[in-house]
């Protein structure tokens, strides 16, 4: 079973923001709300890189595992999704996920959160594939299309792989044979304890 | 391997929700407009959301991906790198975007802007229904009356103050199409001012280049810089200005291990994925350049056999360069002598060797010698006419290139015919209306101030205004102003008014116009800023994601843009405006001749065809809509890096992707376009060339020819003039012409037959001749290192008019006063007043402007789709660390940014970043709706206020004008920051 | 078939770019150079957590929390509060029921002690302190629950009553905890108002808990109005309330005062005190109902048995009974002493 991840080669990423406004665009998300977003370190300096960061679906996600209704599950791909219909807005999620993924919708009094959002890999939700409920919840489907997510398919320089763990490793590590150099899998480590060696 | 995680739903389409919907027709366009304008609410009000009965998705099976959805394919109208956007439509709504893997530019890949362009077309901010300012209240008016009040407005004007007091304000947004019938309508009307966007970006890049070798365009192409093994970007921040290109240039420098050096007073997010960072003093590009070359020539890295055989007055060259020792250099511009002998080591020895220039360099006051030096380094180091080399010259927006092609330019009519009696001649053949109509057109413009009186033939002849002083001439005395009457009348065609330096001037100019019409799908800065109270319109214009047309990609690629959706709104195309103006002011039938109309609106294909047959001298003449269209049709088959399609393909076999101009002939004669300008290792046939012979065949006893140079399988072996019917007869070439190309050629000559060249010849005789014995139409010139009609035949390091560097004005001293665009140039008199009034000491801090990735341009329409306003909510200044300490400024907070002139200032927040060294501010320069620390909101008609307003860094920008083409002095201003 | 070819599409193109020229370059010796080299200097994972224990950068959206790239706190978080928060709180919890369980079986309830002035009653809370003690006590209640729901729920409630129930439970748990914390924290605020002045310590509690504050034998230690056990519990509660409210506020008003890595802490502490909290308020509940006979009139009727309150707060009642000889004084069914 093909197990999905994400990469961003920060040597490619030039913090151009294609895959914030492509995510916006593929499920009309929200102001205020960001799947996705890229962040520049070093900013002004050598040594300066972007990496393009959203929900990098971690083995063990740690997100459900904090989760106090057990609203997130697993796909067979290896996607962390979860359920709006089950989840509280309590924020846990967002306490423990190391890479700053889940978003509330301001909803209420006193900062008070909404139903979480997050990058759901194009994979949309617990709804039946493709299904307008499901569209309007959790936004596009495009893995159940055959398609991978539409922030890495319109990456400008192609600095944001997305498919499944074991080839896009492989694409980085060749890119990284050719070109000399590399500054790794950004949050591999974190997120799925490995990473890609060279 | 790659799984799904249910296979059996691979046939279905996305947005089956939206899809469903529609397909239903239980959601109509309109109701999608609606909705689109709540998304705002989007999937936080998910349940508010009514979509009508939907198909349970077990029920839609291939009904919903079958008839139902509609891949349309347009160009990103953003930038110049020429995106392919592949649009989903159901029942004329665009409901989703795809990659778009097939097209070889963008290979499924957008920027910020590419990737949520599907906004632009339902935006709720858009202008809906045409208004006007009545009272200083905006009321809504239909498209009728708007026209005939305009219409009667401007024939008004011209009546008493003449056809020149109607400035034309083209667009770089505008299809080739639209381009070309803006400047036709220009030439009806009777004047020269018709301008557009490349005056502020790249006019400096088309004069200095063009002036080199021949054409004003990038040599090369994106993709080819795959092949550098050496680059050099120069005043230029692909990474937020054209993302996509940096595909290319990312992947180049990956495969071959490329040097890729970024000079620029910024350390950009490009400077950061170089392999060096060369930081300059804004506006010292020819000390450095210069400095480079010192090196090259002091070691011998040039490459002499190339100098030999194409380039002219090398030597010139040298005696300026001798100057700039490695000391001189670092006093001028502070970069270190043995960085850049290193930079130019590799540039010269590294090749292939490609220079990217952007509007770092163009937009200065000595932009257009800026220019000329760079394509000199390229010369010298034999970096021209092969692959991986060239200059790389990145336009700003989508159609800029096609624009300019298409004489949207103040100094030409289509094509670069340039004004002249011939120029006119050949157009007016190709209309088929009498020149002595066109001429009885324009002003007689009458002796003041000491200067001669114009006739009409002189005024036809004459450059007009251009748009970085459109206000100086409104806001001149009328005997300054070279014209009949000084401007009354804007008529402003998709460009922001906030682009220009001096914004407190223009606003000024805005005020005293009698008429200003602003067309465009936003209101625009020049709707918003300034406080009028009658006699302005406002006309909603759709975007080119909603008519047809083609759009010319900074690699002189054409690619054709199909409808994607009807027009939103109320908003009408370009192209029925243009008729309905033409028709409005009687010469509609004229105009329209061999166009057809329907409903209004003249046939996009039809346009370019009439183009075809008009522009010879740019090789727009074998780009037919049927090649486009097939082009975009068959995007994947061409090549990644070469891009040409495999020579086999029965529908565009052999053909460079786009048919970049030159594509010589009639589009029969399938000439496959040039991949790479003056590549004299290919056949003309495949898309070889040579420099244009363009300045004559000698100067000075030395030869203006190539010698020992010719493109390959030439029936001529050396250099050559270009070619003219008495060229062809003493060749004997006249003969391999057809009787029917004879008898055009008869019929355009007249008298005077042998003056029938390649480019006035109708019946593409010539050039068809030309590619079979294997010559190039344009000749075999040497490429120009003394360019000695310009103002600096070799260029020199002139100080910006506002410099922080007093000490060196009196060496490096901005050019003498003098009347340039049928006004003033006071440049020398601002430079020594700001000298003597040390300016420098109270105004320390180099301002310079530029992009960011999320906005384009003025920056209206970006700021008003909030899936980009979201990513940039404020206007900042970046200031160096240090400088923020010394004024106690914090990052974040909010700052005072004053300018030199008037007093102007500017409330913006604080960007605390050694991106920019010591002593630099920059501030990007897409916003505006902030003026002077006032919110101006509320001047925005109800509801068409972009998202985001912030103050325009031009209230602050100063005085400064290249003197060859007008070009505004952005980069390298002064200013003082303080905090709020 | 649609799938495959978009997916292989993706992944040909990808691979192109990796593919295209064979490697061939050499590669260069770099000059000696102080110049920047950005390729070369680039900034990595390793390096960055020696700096910092998150990665942070610059990021133009508003939202500054995004600006941290990685945080693996996240982990060492979800570690604590799924690792060890359910073990402390069952701990201290069960603990604390277990002890009492094994205090009344062994000690069993403290009766009342009879003398001649029992039946006699004494205001000991008067009706603001009763209304604020209760306003409190039932807050708590509730929050404690949803807030043990936090933890447990999902591992004890939702097993029984499926995950759909279990989700609209912990909704509107949710929502009490959110919205009654507020009347809780006014609670614990009109408490320090009424009460402080009599909780402040002093020498006779010291004699009180070297009594055993009467638990240990028969002996009753002298008490004035709150005996030293009295104090531990309302110090405990405004101590704890008032943490809980601090950390509470926080989590409603989130990264308005602090990061990522203060969020979690405080969500830590908000907890660690919660269960702590939950587990001492049983002894106080145990005490003021089921373990002492008498006591649970002081906030019932608000009157207790003068003979309980001379027996448990003599010095108190001495100094009541000496304001009512120069005022009037509340004695329903009692004429004054003479």
């Amino acid at each position: 079973m093909a197990r999905m991840k994400f990469l961003c080669d920060a040597d490619r990423c030039i913090e151009c923001n294609a895959c914030v406004t492509a995510c916006k665009n593929e499920h009309e998300v929200p102001w205020g709300i960001n799947r996705r977003r890229v962040v520049t370190l070093n900013d002004g300096k050598p040594g300066e890189r972007s990496v393009s960061m959203a929900c990098m679906h971690c083995t063990d996600a740690p997100c459900a595992s904090v989760c106090p209704v057990n609203c997130f599950y697993t796909t067979a791909d290896a996607v962390v999704l979860h359920s709006k219909d089950l989840c509280i807005g309590c924020g846990y999620c967002f306490y423990a996920c190391p890479f700053g993924a889940p978003q509330y919708p301001r909803v209420g009094n006193f900062g008070s959160r909404g139903k979480m959002d997050k990058c759901t890999y194009c994979t949309g939700g617990p709804e039946p594939d493709l299904s307008t409920i499901e569209y309007e919840k959790y936004g596009s489907n495009r893995l159940a299309e055959g398609k991978l997510p539409l922030c890495a398919e319109m990456c400008s320089t192609k600095a944001l792989l997305a498919g499944d763990g074991e080839m896009i490793a492989q694409i980085y590590r060749e890119r990284v044979i050719k070109r000399g150099y590399g500054s790794g899998a950004w949050g591999w480590k974190t997120a799925y304890r490995e990473t890609v060696a060279i | 391997m790659l799984i799904k995680r249910k296979s059996g739903d691979a046939g279905r389409t996305k947005h089956q929700a939206v899809v469903a919907g529609l397909a239903a027709g239980t959601l109509d366009r309109r109701a999608f407009l609606r909705r689109s304008g709540l998304a705002a609410g989007g999937l936080a009000a998910a349940g508010s959301i009514q979509l009508g009965s939907v198909r349970k998705a077990e029920a839609a099976g291939s009904a919903v991906s079958g008839p139902d959805v509609v891949i349309k394919k347009n160009i990103c109208t953003h930038c110049s790198v020429g995106c392919t956007v592949t649009a989903e439509v159901v029942n004329g709504v665009w409901v989703g975007q795809e990659p778009s893997y097939a097209s070889p530019i963008n290979r499924g890949t957008h920027c910020a802007k590419g990737a949520a362009i599907r906004e632009l077309v339902h935006s709720d901010r858009r202008l809906k229904y045409p208004m006007k300012l009545v009272g200083g209240q905006w009321t809504r008016v239909s498209w009728e009356q708007a026209i005939n009040e305009i219409g009667d407005k401007i024939t008004a004007i011209r009546e008493k103050n003449g056809a020149d007091a109607v400035y034309w304000l083209g667009s770089a947004k505008f299809t080739n199409e639209a381009s070309y019938l803006f400047r036709k309508l220009g030439a009806f009307w009777g004047t020269n001012s018709v301008d557009h966007q490349a005056r502020i970006c790249h006019s400096t890049t088309v004069a200095g280049v063009a002036n080199t070798w021949g054409y004003g365009a990038q040599t090369n192409s994106y993709n080819d810089i795959r092949n550098a093994r050496t680059m050099i970007i120069l005043g230029g921040n692909p990474a937020e200005a054209h993302p996509v290109s940096m595909q290319h240039v990312l992947s180049g420098k990956e495969i071959n291990r490329a040097n890729m050096i970024v000079i620029d007073p910024r350390f950009t997010r490009t400077a950061a994925h170089g392999t060096e960072y060369v930081r300059i003093r804004s506006g010292t590009d020819i000390p450095v350049i210069w400095g480079m070359l010192w090196h090259i020539f002091q070691n011998g890295w040039e490459d002499k056999e190339f100098i030999r055989k194409r380039v002219y007055a090398m030597d010139d060259v040298r005696k300026e360069v001798a100057k700039w020792t490695p000391e001189e250099v670092e006093r001028v511009s502070g970069v270190p002598g043995e960085q850049l002998k290193r930079v130019a080591e590799l540039f010269a020895k590294e090749k292939p060797s490609t220079l990217i220039w952007c509007m770092g360099a163009t937009q200065h006051t000595v932009g257009t010698a800026n220019v000329r030096a760079l394509c000199i380094l390229c010369l010298a180091t034999g970096n021209v006419g092969k692959p991986g080399t060239g200059a790389n010259i990145f336009r700003g927006h989508t159609n800029v290139q096609g624009a300019t092609d298409l004489g949207l330019d103040v100094t030409s009519l289509p094509l670069y015919y340039g004004l002249v009696e011939g120029a006119w001649k050949h157009w007016a053949r190709v209309w088929e209306v009498e020149y002595d109509w066109l001429q009885s057109r324009f002003d007689e413009v009458p002796a003041q101030a000491g200067r001669k009186a114009r006739s009409r033939k002189e005024n036809m002849e004459a450059p007009g205004i251009t748009s970085t002083r459109w206000f100086d001439a409104v806001n001149l005395p009328a005997d300054q102003v070279d014209q009949k009457s000084p401007i009354k009348a804007m008529m402003v065609f998709g460009h922001g008014g906030n682009t220009v330096t001096r914004l407190p001037d223009a606003i000024k100019g805005m005020n005293n116009l009698e008429l200003l019409v602003v067309a465009d799908p936003h209101p625009t800065t020049f709707a918003a800023l300034d406080a009028r109270q009658d006699n302005t319109y406002l006309l909603p214009i759709c975007t080119t994601l909603e008519c047809d047309g083609s759009r010319t990609a900074s690699n002189r690629s054409l690619q054709w843009g199909e409808q994607i959706v009807k027009p939103a709104f109320e908003s009408k195309s370009d192209y029925e405006v243009t008729y309905l103006l033409a028709k409005k002011l009687g010469f509609a039938d004229s105009m329209f001749k061999n166009i057809k109309v329907e409903n209004n609106v003249p046939l996009a294909e039809d346009i370019l065809r009439e183009i075809n047959r008009g522009g010879w001298s740019t090789g727009y003449c074998g780009q037919s809509p049927e090649r486009l269209k097939a082009h975009m049709k068959n995007q994947a088959k061409f090549d990644l890096v070469t891009l040409r399609a495999p020579k086999d393909d029965p529908e565009v076999g052999g053909d460079y992707y786009g048919l970049p101009w030159p594509c010589w002939g009639k589009p029969e004669i399938r000439h496959p376009g040039t991949h790479i300008l003056y590549n004299n290792n290919l056949h003309v046939k495949d898309g070889g060339g040579a420099f244009r012979a363009r300045f004559g065949v000698e100067r000075n006893g030395q030869t203006l020819l190539a010698e020992d140079s010719f493109s390959k399988g030439s029936d001529l072996t050396d250099g050559y003039p270009e070619f003219t019917m008495g060229v062809f007869k003493k060749l004997g070439w006249d003969k391999d012409l057809t009787a029917e190309e004879m008898a055009v050629i008869t019929r355009v000559g007249g008298n005077t037959i042998d003056a029938v060249s390649w480019a006035t010849d109708l019946s593409g005789g010539i050039q068809r001749v030309c590619l079979d014995h294997g010559v190039v139409p344009y000749g075999n010139g040497k490429a120009r290192a003394n360019a000695w009609n310009l103002p600096d035949p070799v260029p020199v390091h002139r100080e910006p008019i506002y410099t922080p560097r007093p000490d060196l004005v009196a060496k490096y001293p901005t050019r003498p006063d003098e009347r340039q665009f049928r006004m003033p140039n006071i440049g020398f008199t601002v430079q020594k007043a700001a000298v003597d009034r040390e300016i420098a000491k109270s105004f320390p801090i180099i301002l310079t402007s530029g992009r960011l990735v999320e906005y384009e341009g003025g920056g209206e329409e970006t700021r008003s789709n909030p899936w980009l306003a979201e990513l940039q909510q404020e206007m900042f200044v970046e200031i160096n660390t240090q400088d923020a300490a010394e004024r106690g400024i914090k990052d974040g907070a909010w700052v005072w940014v004053s300018g030199p002139e008037d007093g102007t200032q500017a409330k913006v927040k604080a960007l605390v970043t050694e991106r920019v060294g010591r002593g630099v501010a920059f501030m990007p320069f897409h916003f505006s709706g902030w003026y002077q620390g006032k919110d101006m909101r509320q001047y925005y008609p109800a509801g068409t206020d972009p998202v985001v307003l912030g103050e325009s860094v031009n209230t602050i920008t100063t005085y400064g004008f290249d003197p060859v083409t007008g070009m505004q002095e952005p980069k390298a201003a002064l200013c003082q920051i303080r905090a709020a | 078939m649609r799938l495959g070819t978009t997916i292989s599409r993706t992944f040909v193109a990808m691979m192109a770019l990796v593919a295209v020229a064979a490697i061939d370059a050499p590669v260069r010796a770099q000059a000696p150079t102080t110049a920047p080299n950005p390729t070369a200097d680039s900034v990595n994972e390793d390096l960055l957590f020696k700096q910092d224990p998150k990665i942070h950068g610059r990021i133009s959206i508003p939202d500054q929390k995004a600006a941290n790239l990685i945080q693996p706190q996240g982990r060492e978080w979800r570690l604590f509060h799924e690792g060890w928060m359910p073990w402390i709180g069952a701990a201290a919890i069960l603990g604390m029921i277990a002890a009492l369980a094994l205090f009344f079986f062994t000690r069993g309830r403290i009766k009342l002690e009879h003398s001649e002035e029992s039946g006699r009653k004494i205001l000991r809370f008067n009706g603001f302190e009763r209304f604020t003690h209760w306003m409190t006590a039932s807050c708590f209640v509730i929050l404690g629950l949803s807030g043990l729901n936090y933890i447990f729920g999902k591992r004890l409630l939702m097993p029984i009553i499926g995950p759909e129930a279990f989700a609209t439970l912990a909704q509107w748990a949710k929502y009490s905890h959110v919205y009654l914390a507020w009347p809780f924290m006014l609670g614990i605020v009109f408490m320090v108002a009424v009460w402080l002045r009599d909780n402040i310590p002093n020498k006779i509690d010291w004699q009180w808990i070297k009594a055993g504050g009467g638990f240990i034998g028969k002996a009753h230690p002298h008490a004035e109005r709150f005996n030293a056990g009295q104090k531990v519990v309302f110090w405990m509660v405004t101590g704890f309330g008032t943490a809980m409210g601090i950390t509470g506020l926080m989590m409603l008003f989130p990264f308005y005062a602090t990061d990522i890595n203060g969020m979690q802490v405080m969500q830590g502490i908000h907890s660690l005190i919660g269960v702590v909290f939950i587990a001492a308020i049983l002894a106080h509940i145990y005490i003021g109902s089921l373990g002492m006979e008498g006591a649970y009139d002081a906030m019932g009727s608000g009157k207790v048995d003068l003979a309980w309150a001379r027996s448990h707060h003599d010095l108190w009642v001495e100094k009541e009974q000496a304001k009512t000889a120069s005022g009037p004084q509340l004695r329903p069914h009692q004429a004054p002493a003479e």
